[in-house]
């Protein structure tokens, strides 16, 4: 966790108008780490993503990519970047061959090998010299996974990369990201809206809300799995859920849900409480944590429709 | 330099892989040799001569030219934005005014590619269908004009060249300012076509302004054999001319390029 990190967002806002879409947005990814950036429609990932390339102008703070300002030093912190923003449009007119000789021609560290190799990691050997016009939309986003890596970038920016694709593709695409990040060190920067997505491929998450990032945490804690000493919701299914929640009275915020008695507790608390109950002379017929996933963590900072 | 010029490769091959492009280079070529075969054909008797008619066809091909470069160039900026492409085209690692200029340079490459051809295509067909007498016989008074030789010729397409260049800028500029090859493509037309008779207009105001007004200086053959300009009653000179249509094409570059280097990509 010493090394520098790839890049930095420092209070990076954006001011369109009178609104201020993003506001005073930090964070860094390191080599190596998978970052995630999570937020409900128009929440701003895809105008941090701008930013992040220089698409965007900042209306103020700054961002670095390997040491250098993407707006004063825009063709060094570039070099170092690939990135698929929203979809990824490329020329349906050329083959997707000729598309990715485009942006190789661009970049003079791309070999002719190089790009042959990017053409097999993503799958498309069999149709890259059809044109783009005739891919399917998978077919598109792997095209454009290949031109975001064929120049080996130190910082992998995808926005909703695995839009389009296949249960296969997303799997390979996240293989491949996890790979990617161990094996080379690269730093992966991916917004997505397939939330349980997100855990399965992300080392940290970032949560995105009106423009401001409201939480960030780590997906694989450094505490290990199951000794979190965090509350969770427990259920436990008793024969007199009311009798169960009058013994309980003064434990905490007790309720009764679907005919389970729910409360919140942690693991010590929990065998206090079934101790409790069996003591009073209660039957429980099982007891049930509910771990919340990231998903419900998410729309519960972020407030589902009803509440919003 | 080199790693420059495949910016500008690459420009071409996105105008060069187009169907479209090739269909309208098979317009430039099969038009004069149509015009010049139904002329032969329609009892072009031993009077008719080729510059005449090299000169009627020349002029028509310059606006085909214009027209097809307008659109080419709105295409190659406007076109970008619209289809979305922009996007991986600017995260490399070259400045916005590179590539800008690189789109810039493929568009004039393009419009004198096209020249070429027309001029090649025009001379060889006229030259083997009626021979070079330099017998001055004017075509139904569109080329007024006596054009007698290869100086005259040559004379023409420069001049006309230069008015291309003008109103290619022009279409360059609105298609990098406002993004929307519609626009560009319709007003550069607008442009070409309602030259003269806003030249017209113009020149029946007696003020000293209208001498630096841009229409007024899109028609430079008219300084050829010694003319006075496009407007009679305002004699200007040919200097004065490119004088005006050089801070023109200033103005339009400078707007451009600021409205390109600075813009937020929100395709
Ligand atoms: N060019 C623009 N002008 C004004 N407002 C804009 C512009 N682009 C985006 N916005 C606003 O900025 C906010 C963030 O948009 P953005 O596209 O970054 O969201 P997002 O998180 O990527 O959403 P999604 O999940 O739908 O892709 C939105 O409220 C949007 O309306
Ligand atoms: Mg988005």
């Amino acid at each position: 966790m010493s090394q520098a990190p790839i890049v930095r967002l420092q209070d990076v806002t954006k001011v369109i108008g009178k609104r201020t879409i993003i506001d005073r947005v930090s964070f860094e990814v390191r080599p190596g780490e998978v970052f995630g950036f999570l937020g409900p429609n128009g929440s701003g990932k895809t105008t941090t993503i701008r930013m992040m390339v220089g698409l965007m102008g900042l209306t103020s703070g700054d961002i670095h990519i390997g040491g250098h300002s993407i707006r004063t030093d825009f063709p060094k912190a570039i070099v170092q970047v690939g990135a698929i923003v929203e979809n990824p449009e490329m020329y349906k007119f050329l083959t997707g061959y000729q598309n990715l000789l485009h942006y190789a021609r661009m970049n003079s560290s791309i070999t002719k090998e190089r790009i042959q190799e990017a053409i097999e990691l993503v799958g498309l050997q069999d149709r890259i010299h059809d044109k783009v016009k005739k891919y399917s939309l998978g077919m598109r986003q792997r095209l454009g996974v290949a031109q975001a890596i064929m120049h080996r970038p130190k910082l992998l920016v995808l926005d909703e990369p695995t839009n389009g694709l296949d249960p296969a593709g997303i799997r390979e695409l996240r293989d491949y990201l996890r790979l990617l990040a161990r094996d080379e060190g690269t730093a992966v920067v991916v917004s997505s809206h397939m939330l349980s997505e997100m855990e399965l491929m992300c080392d940290r998450v970032a949560i995105l809300q009106k423009g401001q990032i409201i939480d960030v945490r780590s997906i694989r804690g450094e505490s290990g799995v199951g000794s979190k000493p965090t509350l969770e919701e427990v259920q436990f299914d008793v024969d007199h859920p009311d009798a169960a929640l009058g013994i309980l009275e003064g434990q905490g915020s007790g309720r009764i849900s679907d005919g389970l008695l729910t409360l919140s507790s942690d693991r010590a608390g929990i065998a206090a409480i079934n101790r409790r109950l069996v003591e009073a002379g209660i039957n429980i017929y099982g007891i049930r944590v509910k771990t919340k996933s990231l998903e419900d963590q998410f729309l519960e900072m972020t407030g589902s429709e009803t509440i919003g | 330099m080199v790693n420059y010029i495949k910016l500008i490769q690459n420009e071409n091959m996105k105008i060069y892989r187009r169907v479209g492009t090739w269909i309208m280079l098979s317009f430039i070529v099969l038009i004069p040799i149509l015009v010049s075969l139904v002329v032969l054909l329609a009892g072009g008797d031993d009077d008719t001569t080729s510059w005449p008619l090299i000169m009627l066809e020349s002029y028509f091909l310059f606006s085909l030219i214009i027209i097809f470069t307008v659109v080419v160039s709105s295409d190659t900026v406007a076109g970008e934005f619209s289809r979305g492409t922009i996007k991986l085209l600017l995260i490399r690692p070259w400045s916005r005014s590179a590539i800008l200029l690189s789109k810039y340079i493929a568009t004039m490459m393009f419009a004198l590619f096209f020249t070429i051809v027309a001029f090649i295509v025009t001379m060889l067909i006229n030259l083997a269908l009626f021979g070079s007498t330099s017998d001055s016989n004017d075509l139904g008074g569109i080329v007024s004009t006596g054009i007698v030789g290869w100086g005259d010729v040559l004379q023409y397409y420069l001049y006309q060249f230069v008015t291309l260049i003008i109103i290619v800028t022009f279409g360059f500029m609105m298609s990098s300012a406002f993004r929307s090859s519609g626009l560009a493509i319709g007003l550069s037309i607008g442009f070409l076509f309602a030259g003269n008779i806003i030249t017209g207009l113009f020149a029946m105001a007696d003020k000293v302004w209208v001498k630096y007004v841009l229409f007024m200086h899109l028609d430079l053959t008219s300084y050829m054999d010694g003319g006075t300009g496009p407007i009679p009653s305002h004699p200007m000179t040919l200097g004065f001319s490119l004088g005006v249509l050089a801070a023109y094409f200033a103005i339009f570059n400078l707007i451009s390029w600021t409205v390109f280097r600075k813009r937020d990509i929100t395709a």
